[in-house]
């Protein structure tokens, strides 16, 4: 298509475009026997679930990897459930793939999901939703005498506490073989009087008993059987005794290692065969974000970035972020760019910090391509805070952060009606990533109206067009930005410029131009 | 017992005429605290006898114990000159009372940011030169930083007394010594000749210079002999001076003066200085230190000095102390020297204006500060932050150039980066109390008028090291300070418990606000880093961190040293680089920029603010650019100020100024990081070449561009030879002779290259320069103690960046390996990212 000389092109690029993908998923799957292909994606157990339920629209969510195996998969399951009942396949979502996407299942009034692959087991609020994850293949034995060997270097078993428990964790793609791992170790420590502690991975997700709830307090207290048992150990027993991890180094592990990061982590590797000991890269990690939570102390514009549109509370979390932010007295723009990459964020310049409301896996992005940092609503609040605490603590599930949230809050306003007092608002704070005081701008600020006219500086007034007309605008983050800029706008030089010549212009589409390949 | 009061002084500093604000500078260990005893004593504030023991500016605990100074200290004194000499003051007086702020300054050259704090406010400088050791480094550092301020200096040769006890010099020999140092201030005051101060050198016959020995307390000017021999001869005491200094020589027989140093039957004369100068010093120190009891009382009396009864049971060094303080009480003379030959704030702001102020010549502020008026509007100075006794409160320590400052009324605090007409970095607030600063006291005075050295209480959390005080509403910022010292060596501090951070954050806050110099900031990797101008530097700004600001126990890293990534050839293909929408494509070339235009950008001679016109009219006469080029320059890079430039060389490019914005965002952050290590990028020239722009705005917006002109930017530097710079130090070591083959050995080890090597004439002393990597230079002091025994003094002041050999993107090279373990140290990873990572291909 490159000689076309059509303004666009015919979309076939699309197309025909090739996916990166990771390429021991995708080929995982194409070697095996009719039978093993319906082990390995749990076929006669998915049919039998929906046929028992009665679910009239059925939606198949397949990450990019395996997409290939979508039609054969379709194929059999349809063979298998009553007639009357429909599948259908999605594309892939424009978020993560490893949350159910919610929203394209209703496109086709679903009332269940199939997520297929890797996930990350957020909480669903419409949808009850069935999760395969493929059995991956792992050598039992050899994974339970490694982690009990990276355990015993440790000098975990060696103190003398009485009562010492290991806690079990594992990736998804284990969850088949999750059991019999956790027998086996329970086997093999109990000689040494130390307990394990496991619960298991659900196969099904319901949605939660009472969507969009705002009753912060109680969700976080309960302990609501399965959902939140993937991702916070909640006893306090448990809080602090080691975690032996199995399966690949991942975002999950990532996460984990984040949340945890008083305990040590011994992971297990089923494809290299190798354990390591992980706590050794947590506080790289903490401090890592640290630096990012000081850059997001610095930000007076925020944009907080819809990440999902599947995961529980999210839409109470975006509420929340926007009064925190404007408690604080910063702008914010809500903004939903789907899967997030530097070009996109980038159009946004006058933002100075983002705020991604995302499942826990897709949270952490390492923004060193991206020309704003990005932090997770967890780090927002640590950067709202007055006192820069950091205690290495680190909160990724929505609705802790919201219990949290709301108390820190009322503090927040008791520890305000005391310091008002004598607290200046426009004292300028020192900021650590410059090394320098900053002054604030301040949003929503109703008492600008009083202040003395020295203050109100020529800021106030913008430019609204090219005419020299002017417009107060209070508290607009993007007509400042505008005023900063040095081009605003196309201006119409009606006869400053000289006439010229009519030139032969470039001819072709924005892939490869017709004199392209002429130039150096 | 104080003899004057504060009323006293109060009403001194309603008369700018006579008020002297001064500095004493020098280097390190000439002197300067002990001789500043000897002004406070005449003042009162320390009783005489000990003078040259208490040191009473040295405030901290540390520096009594290291016996060094390391923040500068500020004194108010009443000084009465003899109304005799009123007429050789040449400037407008009224009366014969004066203030005298004084400013002792700190002599080692990490602290060289005191010194320049302390310059800025005042109008005069005390050089003080040690008569053995002669001009040193630092000597001459401040020195031109003096001149630079158009500060006019007069000198002291100081320790004289170490030249007649320990070295016993002959006449001769002790006026050639002197001499020669005296000329050697002069080569530095003439290297820096500045047309508006005019001839500011030194001349000991116009009684510039002093003499004397600030342990002891005694010293004189030419003018006090002047003053007894001019009776005795009956001539005028100007001429008597000038008779008293250079080839003048008496000849007692014919009792006629000659500028020979013969008579004419060819017998030998004495030099006049000699002859009358030095001789009753050399008889004083014969008699007392001989004992020669019997000679001393004749003495006394012929010399008019009158001892106390206690006083004349002293024997050796005691008693020549006495009789040589009543005998030239180096108060006196020092004191009357600056009162005579240093400018009072009245008549040195008609100069300094130009050199001070940022805004035009003609506004109200400068007006107010050209004629020093107590009437005019409000411009004051603050040069640096003084701790308070309240912990984590500071007084703003400034000088006040125009108008008065009063608590009460409020006035504008403009910040460095206040723009006038906007309101970034400026906050209106009152001051609470204005105060006098009295070295470790402080005394409340109700209002400071122009001309004046004064603290102000209540304003330090909007400052954070230095700002422009106004009433004006159209005033600019005083210029900024320019340091002879860059923060080179890095840290990283660490709370043990972490439950400190927030302690560690203020306490990094009021360090930064302590120091001058000092910068604290986080990285990408979340580390807290603490940067200062040398080991000491560190040491003594993470001790007050630890002890004093956070007051938490600290982990410290090893200390590491910023690099700056630069390139050493123009590209040697064009980069290309598309959006991610491939509907942009950026063309662009690096190429390096001299080191003369990357040190002017720094020094600020060539700046982001400067008219874009006369920045181009520079560029191309003094560093050769293309004129069209220089033009359109469209940004400086990191911080829209740094030594990296990107300049549009395009020709007619459609849609080009609406891409200008994301390029200069893009660049900012690019030069920010560079692309082998995420250094600093420095002298780096990146040339668009061409642009390809889609015809529809929503497709050449920000997102597609800064992303697009960041890879373009790396892409051309990896394409033109990228290299490294790293800081180097300039070395200067005194030592005897024996010791030289151990310094050499010593910085052979560490890369260390000398380049000048000189004897001090008429001492066994030599003077080793040389240059040492600032990586090198950890642990260098102690390393060259151990191998000198202890005879080896070096000073390491920071000095220029230097190119690396080679070029980190050669496998396995040196430079290779060092960008990796920097890489590593920020989490990154080790190699460096491949061109087309960057690079697009068409």
């Amino acid at each position: 298509m490159a000689d076309s000389t059509a303004f666009s092109s015919s979309g076939e690029d699309a197309i025909a475009r090739a996916v990166a993908l990771d390429a021991s998923e995708a080929r995982s799957t194409t070697n095996l026997s009719p039978s093993e292909f319906a082990e390995y994606y749990e076929i006669p157990q998915t049919a039998e679930v929906i046929r028992s339920s009665g679910f009239k629209r059925t939606a198949l969510q397949f990450p990019d990897e395996l997409l290939h195996d979508s039609v054969p998969i379709y194929r059999r399951l349809k063979r298998e459930i009553d007639e009357g009942q429909e599948l259908y396949v999605l594309a892939d979502t424009s978020y993560g793939s490893c949350c159910a996407d919610e929203v394209a299942a209703q496109h086709v009034d679903a009332d269940a999901m199939i997520h297929y692959g890797h996930a990350c087991m957020s909480k669903t609020y419409r949808l009850p939703v069935i999760y395969v994850f493929g059995k991956k293949q792992i050598d039992i034995d050899d994974c339970v005498s490694k982690l009990v060997a990276s355990l015993r270097s440790s000098d975990f078993l060696s103190d003398s506490t009485p009562h010492k428990n290991v806690v079990f964790r594992h990736d998804v793609a284990y969850s088949h073989q999750a059991d019999a791992i956790a027998d086996t170790l329970r086997d093999v420590l109990c000689a040494d009087n130390v307990t394990v502690s496991y619960s298991p991975i659900p196969r099904r997700l319901d949605p939660s008993p009472s969507p969009p709830h705002t009753d912060t307090a109680q969700s976080n207290t309960e302990t609501n059987g399965s959902s939140v048992v993937a991702h916070t150990i909640n006893s306090p027993a448990e809080s602090d005794s080691p975690i032996l991890y199995v399966g690949p180094s991942s975002l999950h592990l990532t996460n984990l290692i984040m949340t945890h990061s008083s305990t040590p982590i011994h992971s297990y590797d089923p494809t290299t065969r190798e354990t390591q000991l992980e706590s050794t890269r947590t506080n790289k990690l903490l401090m890592r974000r640290y630096g990012v939570v000081q850059k997001a102390r610095d930000a007076d514009v925020f944009g907080i970035l819809v990440g999902t549109l599947g995961v529980a509370s999210y839409l109470p979390l975006i509420t929340h972020l926007r009064q925190t932010l404007k408690r604080a007295h910063k702008k914010s723009y809500t903004i939903s760019v789907g899967k997030l990459n530097p070009a996109k964020l980038a159009n946004f310049m006058e933002i100075e910090c983002f705020v991604l409301v995302a499942c826990p896996e897709n949270s952490l992005i390492e923004a060193k391509d991206f020309f704003r940092p990005i932090v997770t609503p967890f780090e927002l609040q640590v950067a709202l805070q007055s006192e820069p605490q950091w205690t290495g603590r680190y909160v990724l599930d929505f609705d802790q952060l919201l219990a949290e949230g709301e108390a820190g809050a009322e503090d927040d306003a008791v520890s305000k009606g005391a310091a008002d007092g004598e607290e200046d608002l426009d004292r300028p704070m020192f900021s650590l990533v410059t090394g320098k005081y900053r002054h604030a701008r301040r949003y929503g600020d109703g008492s600008e109206v009083t202040k003395s006219d020295v203050t109100s500086g020529s800021s106030a007034v913008i430019i609204r067009n090219q005419d020299g007309t002017v417009a107060t605008l209070k508290d607009s983050a993007a007509g400042e930005f505008l005023q900063s800029r040095t081009f605003r706008g196309l201006e119409t030089r009606v006869g400053l410029d000289e006439p010229s010549y009519l030139e032969q212009g470039r001819s072709g589409i924005a892939k490869g131009y017709g004199d392209d390949h002429g130039r150096e | 017992m104080v003899n004057f009061t504060v009323d006293q002084i109060r009403q001194l500093m309603d008369k700018p005429t006579n008020i002297r604000n001064m500095s004493v500078i020098a280097h390190v260990d000439h002197g300067k605290s002990t001789l500043t005893d000897s002004l406070v004593s005449k003042a009162g504030i320390i009783a005489s006898s000990k003078t040259g023991e208490v040191r009473f500016t040295d405030t901290r605990d540390d520096e009594k114990e290291r016996g060094i100074t390391i923040k500068s200290t500020a004194i108010s004194m009443y000084f009465a000159v003899d109304k005799d000499e009123i007429p050789s003051i040449k400037q407008k007086t009224e009366g014969n009372e004066f203030l005298i702020n004084l400013i002792d300054s700190p002599g080692h050259v990490d602290f060289s940011s005191e010194v320049t704090a302390a310059l800025r406010v005042t109008d005069g400088a005390l050089v003080v030169v040690d008569c053995v050791e002669g001009v040193c480094v630092q000597t001459e550092t401040v020195l031109r930083q003096a001149l630079t301020e158009r500060i006019k200096p007069v000198v002291i040769i100081n320790k004289v007394d170490r030249a007649l006890l320990e070295l016993q010099v002959t006449k001769e020999d002790l006026y050639q010594s002197f001499s020669r140092t005296i000329e050697s201030v002069n080569v530095v005051i003439a290297t820096y000749h500045d047309e508006v101060l005019g001839d500011v050198q030194v001349y000991p016959d116009q009684g510039t210079v002093a003499f004397g020995s600030g342990l002891h307390g005694w010293g004189f000017t030419l003018r006090q002999f002047a003053a007894r021999y001019a009776k005795k001869f009956g001539v005028d005491k100007e001429k008597m001076m000038a008779k008293l200094w250079g080839d003048n020589y008496f000849n007692p027989a014919t009792k006629k003066w000659s500028t020979k140093g013969a008579d004419a039957e060819g017998k030998p004369l004495d030099r006049a200085f000699n002859k009358f100068v030095l001789d009753p010093i050399f008889m004083v120190f014969d008699a007392v230190m001989n004992f020669k009891k019997d000679k001393i009382g004749p003495m006394l009396e012929k010399l008019d000095v009158k001892l106390a009864q206690d006083e004349r049971e002293l024997e050796g060094k005691a008693l020549l102390k006495v009789v040589m303080r009543k005998f030239l009480p180096a108060g006196d003379s020092l004191l009357e020297m600056i009162v005579i030959n240093l400018p009072s704030p009245a008549t040195a702001q008609r100069y300094r204006v130009e050199t001070l102020y940022e805004g035009p010549m003609d506004d109200e502020s400068a007006i107010g500060i050209r004629d020093c008026d107590p009437k005019g509007p409000l411009v004051c100075y603050i040069s640096k932050m003084v701790p308070t006794s309240d912990k984590g409160r500071f007084y703003a320590f400034g000088r006040v150039f125009s108008g008065t400052v009063r608590s009460g009324p409020k006035i504008r605090i403009q910040g460095p980066n206040y723009v006038p007409g906007k309101k970034e970095d400026l906050f209106v607030k009152s001051v609470q109390r204005t105060v006098l600063m009295m070295g470790r006291y402080v005394e409340p005075i109700e209002d400071c008028p122009a001309g004046n050295i004064v603290g102000l209480v209540g304003i330090d959390q909007f400052l954070l090291k230095t700002g422009t005080l106004t009433t004006s509403e159209t005033a600019h910022n005083m210029k900024v300070m320019k340091f002879s010292v860059s923060p080179v060596v890095q840290v990283a501090v660490e709370v043990k418990n972490a439950a400190d951070l927030p302690k560690l954050v203020e306490g990094l806050k009021r360090l930064s606000k302590s120091d001058p110099c000092v910068q604290a900031w986080i990285n990408d990797t979340g580390e807290h880093i603490v940067a200062g101008a040398g080991e000491l530097h560190l040491e003594i700004c993470l001790k007050d961190l630890q002890e004093d600001h956070a007051g938490v126990p600290l982990k410290i890293s090893d200390p590491v040293v910023g690099y700056r990534e630069t390139v050493k050839a123009e590209s040697s293909i064009v980069a290309l680089s598309k959006s991610q929408n491939k509907h942009n494509r950026l063309y662009a070339k690096a190429m390096p920029i001299d080191d003369e235009l990357s040190l002017a950008i720094e020094n600020g001679k060539v700046s982001a603010r400067d008219d874009f016109k006369v920045r181009a009219r520079v560029l191309a006469d003094e560093y050769g650019w293309d004129v069209t080029d220089a033009r359109k320059i469209w940004c400086f890079g990191p911080d829209t100020t740094g030594p990296n430039l990107l300049v549009d060389v395009t020709k007619g490019v459609q849609y080009l100024n609406e891409i200008k914005d994301s390029c200069v965002a893009a660049f900012q952050w690019a030069t920010k990081e560079g692309v082998c290590a995420e250094e600093t990028m420095r002298g780096v020239r990146i040339n668009i070449l061409d642009v390809t722009l889609h015809t529809d705005a929503i497709h050449r917006g920000g997102g597609q561009i800064i992303p697009t002109c960041r890879r373009v930017t790396y892409a051309a530097c990896l394409l033109a030879e990228p290299g490294l710079q790293e800081p180097v130090y300039l070395v200067e070591i005194q030592c005897p002779e024996n010791a030289i083959g151990g310094i050499y050995s010593c910085l052979n080890k560490r890369r260390g290259q000398v380049f000048s090597e000189e004897q001090r004439v008429g001492t066994p002393m030599f003077t080793v320069k040389a240059y040492l990597p600032v990586s090198e230079s950890f642990g260098f002091n102690g390393e060259l103690r151990a191998s000198t025994g202890g005879q080896a003094f070096p000073q390491a002041v920071f000095d220029h960046w230097e190119l690396m050999n080679g070029t980190p993107i050669e496998k396995g090279s040196k430079l290779e390996e060092l960008v990796r373990s920097i890489r590593i140290r920020k989490g990154l990873k080790p190699d460096i990212p491949a061109l087309d990572t960057y690079y697009d291909k068409l």
